[in-house]
């Protein structure tokens, strides 16, 4: 017979957000949960990836209505700004207490 | 993932990034130096010429400061734009520091006044007694008005770096005043610099600009 707990336990690994779960995700979401908004550049230097890598996180998180994108113009330059959306932000607070819960409930 | 994580400390090292340039060590010590350069002229005596070239002096710091930020700073750090507790803080400041301000020119008022009294003056005069003193007494309070606000300043924009600067910038104050010399002040300004050219070249170094035209 299976412990009801460790059924349980799995069960909650598997209501994990993977798209915020990524690593370079999670580090993209937590640095826009805290700040209000960010330019490519920015990020990239916040987080150490690469533009090509930091795109296409970022289109992920965008059409899961996450992060929402802001495109300006800084003189003659396009300037990209990214926000993250009350979904998003919702998400990651979900994200937060489900693997708090999760990691609470690991036996020692 | 082992690592606990800190959304205090990842937005704290977000803020404190933007002050990685050392923009604003130059612009505080090139302050102090225009300041030491044309408010304290003692042989020759103050004139509106002193306070006004004070004025470009300063205006030409934050041009320095301004354009380096706008020209050289965000196209290679990137733009960001901080949370409610942010702002929040840089509203408290401005307001402490207009009430500081406020009452830093009601104490200059007083001082005046009570000096263009001459019963009030002679009572200073006896109480002060010595020259000296008195130059000691006008040097507290000029520094006075200097570092707590300094002190102020770097306690709510979390720049670690503005207590050091509080230190040197009440230091070239006091010793500016109290030794009848501007040299001090311009010596101390230079060693505010210092630190803030080294952090600037650095900066340069480690953010080269993105090859990308869409920022």
């Amino acid at each position: 017979m299976s412990d009801p707990e460790t059924i349980t336990d799995a069960a909650s690994l598997a209501e994990i957000d993977r798209l915020i779960h990524e690593p370079a995700r999670l580090s993209l979401v937590a640095l826009l949960y805290v700040i209000e908004s960010a330019d490519f550049t920015f990020l990239m230097n916040q987080t150490g990836l690469t533009w090509g890598n930091l795109s296409a996180h970022m289109s992920k998180l965008e059409e899961a209505g996450y992060i929402e994108v802001e495109k300006t113009f800084k003189g003659k330059r396009p300037n990209t700004l990214l926000r993250l959306t009350v979904k998003g932000r919702e998400a990651f607070q979900g994200y937060r207490q489900k693997m708090k819960q999760v990691l609470d409930e690991l036996p020692e | 993932m082992t690592q606990k994580l800190n959304l205090k400390e990842i937005e704290r090292k977000a803020f404190r990034s933007t002050f990685q340039d050392g923009l604003w060590d130059i612009y505080l010590g090139l302050v102090v130096i225009f300041m030491a350069l044309f408010l304290f002229r003692p042989d020759e005596g103050y004139s509106p010429w002193n306070l006004l070239l004070m004025l470009v002096g300063f205006g030409t710091s934050f041009l320095i400061f301004w354009a380096g930020k706008k020209f050289i700073t965000v196209p290679r750090m990137g733009q960001v734009s901080f949370g409610p507790l942010r702002k929040r803080k840089a509203t408290t400041l401005a307001i402490i520091m207009g009430v500081v301000i406020i009452i830093q020119v009601a104490v200059v008022l007083f001082s005046v006044g009570g000096w263009l009294d001459d019963d009030l003056a002679a009572k200073l005069n006896a109480l002060l007694g010595e020259a000296n003193l008195e130059r000691m007494a006008v040097a507290a309070v000029g520094s006075l008005f200097v570092g707590p606000s300094m002190i102020l300043v770097a306690y709510f924009s979390d720049f670690p770096r503005g207590y050091y600067i509080a230190i040197l910038m009440t230091a070239a104050v006091f010793l500016m005043i109290l030794l009848n010399q501007p040299i001090y002040a311009i010596i101390i300004g230079a060693l505010i610099i210092l630190p803030g050219l080294v952090l600037f070249i650095r900066f340069l170094q480690k953010y080269p600009l993105p090859k990308r035209g869409d920022s």
